[in-house]
């Protein structure tokens, strides 16, 4: 299946609110994780308070990150992991796929990882001749189909039953059934198998430890918990701003994350990895790797404004909150990270030559912000990078001119109250070609291609017409002196 | 790979980027300072026993957990074999806890119990039993430390974990746990709540998807026995 | 109790009659309202599309302007351009002066709701409207300036009006300035979801306090020949039905 990208989001948007079955698929996740997040918060008395503790913990660390890092990568060292750094994902591909080699290994199985869909390391294995196989439920349907993420917690949330009971009666040869137990119980037979024989386990990473080197990873499914102790080798991808100072922080990070992501008071499972075993006879792998890798993550260090996305812990609460996102999916946007947070992360990381449209695609309505339990003011990212576009910070110069020019024009003329007042007049002048009883019905042909945005307003909604007497006009003849 | 050099370079990003946005850093901490000075833990009031056995009995019991409490190790023995004979258990993989072995040595029955079982055998076991080092009262979590107690795999593999916990074990807060934990860190700390569960298909609930459909816990209480 | 009046370009060329209806209401409150012609817009359109240079000129023009007012505070019949205000200082990042000439400017200027319950202490204007009315929260007086239950007070409080409310009352109207029409088919997709709750509550008005969500969701309204009206939040509170 051809993958969508972000310079073609508005045609993916269309295509997706055409898309009746991915439009009720959102509007049960909307309600589902909105409601379960609603009854998980209120199990916690100060919320606010955790919200304000995890972003201070965060802004602690990001604001010393090398240390915080030094740190992290020391302390597992001392506890047996081998630490290995990449400046992108290539390297950090390069390096998972040395380590295999090396291990002669090509049994691998893989935990759901945000960051290595970011840096598409299952296609840099499937290159040279390695299949990876995803373990977790949703994963695992996505990677059968051929397709990606497109929600951060719930992968293949875009899928009905019906379309996962198909692709297992064609890629595992089961007998068609729809019923969520069956198809469950069947990922649960075959993918034993693939345990069973795997070499290596190849996870990510939600918080690493500072003080102790300690790796955790939350789950419900238990299969990063199979991952990550059967195979003799762990390989763990972890993004740098992924650490945090004091183990004891891990209690505000385990209190907030289940309850944004899926609504649980906690995950069913946590493992906290410290290195490696301390017997050679004790159970797990013999070897943990964890590739810290930065992939563009430092340069968001350099403003205030954008660092705030370095405090993301991947909960997908914005996604689920976020009006545009329920309307359109994760797939629309073009990128491994979807919806309010992906709008400001992708950008970055990708570049915003390929990805201009993703920072617009949004109401700016807040309610992202108002969920996010690092409390990243998301809007104002968009704003930021808004204005990294238009002002031409970075690669912009095929925005358009026609905006340019246009915000040229009000900027000079609605800042003088003679020409402002003339704009209204000639308004009033215009609009008499167009208006009927006082508002502008669909406007198309002619007059749509010369004033785009009336003919976008017009096509769903009426439009208002400039009113006969303006405020200020009243102001004068009716109240100033009343 | 020159990872030294990989290294060097991410540090010197770090360190630039992060100069770089000290000119812009005094504006925004105007806006966005988080204000941290209101942050305080709750206190909670110090919890009995019986207490802390009821807050996580209920949690369990809210995320699907089955609980039972007993008052000795062979009262504990007489459940479980209720329970392998009710679940038709043939292959049980035990953990190396003391614990479990006292209780598995009161059992007299034909199903074989593996310990360090291999992956394979595994497999096909269809119990497990291991310990807990402790239980978090608040989620109804079970926390278990590598160097206590061999668990990864016989509480994760089989269909059915059987826990088996001491009342003293049982703190209210995963603040507390943390801080026990961390004064003599395992190498792996496994926290358990609930069955293993999946809501990848439509966001229907489905257990039992990678790890045990059931988490069975067996309290023992032995200020049970002294009031008894 | 002087008020200077921000009554938003919006307000000025489309629906005066909320700028006087809000006239109405401060002076019946017992406010002296003075309006200062000079103003013009907040730069809002250039600072959400991304041009702050433009807004950073609106915003240094709206400083300037409402510094040489004497008058005690501020008020305009728009959370979203009242959050603009409020936002001024940001552009000003690495300019102490102007920060703080805008956060001065900031702290005296008020959404029109919050202004009579906050700061006047009114939650009973006397008002009476015939109908059935329903409030929809306009993301940033919601989210931004935290304004929720001072217009639901005050329009409880409206005589003969029944208020209802909204299953989606605080979800996004989907107007979003240059969004609503650089994404019309999301925009609209988000809207219908609004205009289908606005339906099943029987609403004769749809009131909120911005001028850019009652147009979006008016607009909507009247094309598909629905009986709800959009009504400012002012109207409602200067109406003597």
């Amino acid at each position: 299946m051809e993958h969508l990208t972000a310079e073609t989001f508005d045609q993916n948007a269309r295509a997706a609110l055409a898309d009746t079955q991915l439009r009720g698929a959102l509007k049960n996740l909307a309600v589902t994780f909105g409601e379960r997040r609603q009854a998980a918060i209120a199990t916690v008395e100060n919320w606010e308070d955790l919200r304000e503790r995890a972003r201070s913990i965060k802004d602690e660390t990001l604001a010393h990150l090398d240390k915080y890092l030094t740190d992290f990568a020391d302390n597992a060292e001392k506890a047996g992991a081998q630490i290995h750094w990449a400046r992108d994902g290539r390297e950090a591909c390069a390096i998972v796929l040395e380590l295999l080699k090396e291990r002669d290994a090509t049994k691998i199985v893989k935990s759901k990882s945000m960051a290595t869909e970011e840096i598409h390391l299952n296609a840099a294995l499937e290159k040279t001749g390695i299949d990876p196989v995803e373990t977790d439920l949703g994963e695992w349907i996505i990677q059968l189909a051929g397709e990606t993420p497109s929600h951060i917690v719930v992968p293949a949330i875009h899928k009905t039953k019906g379309q996962i009971a198909d692709l297992f009666v064609e890629k595992v040869g089961i007998e068609k059934s729809d019923d969520v137990d069956v198809l469950t119980k069947t990922a649960r037979r075959i993918l034993r198998t693939r345990f069973a024989e795997a070499e290596v386990g190849i996870s990510g990473v939600n918080f690493g430890v500072a003080e102790t080197g300690t790796i955790l990873i939350l789950e419900n499914e238990g299969n990063i918990r199979l991952t990550t102790s059967l195979p003799k080798t762990h390989i763990a991808l972890m993004g740098i701003e992924k650490v945090v100072p004091r183990f004891t922080d891990l209690d505000v990070f385990l209190k907030l994350l289940p309850r944004s992501g899926t609504g649980q008071r906690l995950t069913t499972y946590q493992s906290l990895i410290t290195g490696t075993k301390r017997n050679a006879t004790d159970e797990g792998p013999a070897e943990v790797h964890i590739i810290l890798m930065d992939n563009g993550r430092s340069r968001m260090l350099a403003h205030p404004t954008t660092r705030q996305s370095l405090a993301c812990i991947r909960c997908g609460a914005c996604l689920n909150a976020c009006p545009v996102y329920q309307q359109i999916g994760g797939h629309a946007y073009g990128s491994v990270y979807p919806g309010p947070i992906g709008a400001v992360i992708t950008p970055q990381l990708v570049g915003i030559g390929k990805t201009k449209q993703l920072p617009f695609a949004s109401s700016l309505c807040g309610a992202c912000r108002e969920v996010c339990p690092v409390k990243i003011d998301i809007p104002e990212l968009l704003l930021h990078l808004r204005a990294e576009i238009a002002e031409g910070v970075t690669e912009t110069s095929t925005h358009k001119f026609s905006e340019k020019l246009a915000f040229g024009f009000y900027s000079f003329a609605w800042s003088r109250p003679e020409f402002y007042k003339l704009g209204t007049k000639i308004s009033r002048l215009l609009q008499k070609f167009v208006a009927k009883d006082g508002k502008i019905g669909k406007t198309s042909g002619f007059l749509a291609k010369l004033a785009p945005p009336l003919g976008a307003w017009t096509a769903w909604r009426d439009a208002p017409t400039v009113a006969p007497k303006s405020f200020r006009e009243i102001w004068k003849s009716d109240l100033e002196n009343k | 790979m020159n990872n030294s050099e990989a290294k060097s370079a991410i540090f010197a990003s770090i360190r630039q980027n992060l100069a770089a946005s000290l000119p812009f850093d005094a504006a925004h901490h105007a806006h966005h300072a988080p204000k941290d000075s209101t942050f305080t833990t709750p206190v909670l009031p110090e919890l009995s026993t019986e207490n802390l056995i009821e807050n996580f009995r209920k949690n369990l019991e809210s995320v699907g957990g089955n609980f039972s409490i007993v008052y000795d190790e062979s009262e504990a023995a007489e459940i479980l074999l209720m329970m392998i004979g009710e679940k038709k258990a043939r292959k049980i993989a035990v953990s190396d806890s003391p614990l479990v072995e006292k209780i598995v040595g009161f059992l007299k029955m034909d199903a074989e119990f593996i310990e360090n079982a291999s992956a394979d055998r595994l497999f096909e076991c269809d119990l497990g039993i291991t310990g807990a080092q402790w239980a978090i009262a608040e989620t109804g979590t079970l926390v278990l430390e590598s160097e206590s107690e061999r668990h990864r795999l016989a509480s994760l593999v089989p269909p059915v974990h059987v826990c088996i916990l001491e009342a003293g074990q049982i703190r209210q807060t995963l603040g507390e746990i943390l801080e026990l934990v961390q004064q003599s860190l395992s190498r792996t700390i496994t926290f358990i709540t609930g069955a293993s569960r999946t809501s990848d298909i439509e966001l229907t609930l489905a257990i039992g998807v990678h790890g045990p459909g059931e988490l069975i816990v067996i309290l023992i209480d032995k200020t049970e026995e002294a009031e008894n | 109790m002087k008020i200077s009046l921000f009554i938003t370009c919006l307000v000025d060329q489309l629906c005066p009659q909320v700028g006087k209806a809000t006239v109405e209401v401060l002076r019946r409150a017992g406010c002296e309202v003075v309006f200062d012609e000079r103003q013009t817009c907040c730069g809002q359109p250039a600072f959400n599309t991304g041009y702050r240079t433009e807004a950073r000129k609106f915003a240094k023009r709206f400083i300037e302007i409402f510094e040489e007012s004497d008058a005690d505070f501020i008020v305009s019949p728009s959370g979203s351009c009242t959050a603009m205000v409020k936002h001024f200082d940001e552009l000003f990042a690495e300019d102490e002066n102007w920060r703080s000439r805008a956060a001065r400017i900031a702290a005296k200027t008020y959404e029109f709701s919050a202004f009579l319950v906050n700061v006047l202490k009114i939650e009973d204007t006397n008002a009476s409207f015939s109908g059935k009315l329903t409030w929809h929260d306009a993301c940033h007086g919601l989210r931004d300036l935290n304004v929720r239950d001072e217009p639901r007070k005050l329009l409880k409080n409206v005589r003969n009006a029944e208020f209802v409310e909204l299953k989606n009352a605080d979800v996004c109207c989907g107007f979003g300035g240059t969004f609503a029409v650089k994404y019309p088919e999301i925009s609209v997709a988000i809207l219908d979801n609004k205009i289908a709750e606005i339906e099943k509550s029987g609403a004769d008005a749809v009131v909120a306090c911005d001028a850019s969500c009652l147009m979006q969701i008016g607009g909507r309204l009247s094309r598909l020949g629905s009986k709800a009206k959009p009504m400012h939040i002012a109207e409602i509170l200067a109406a003597q039905e």
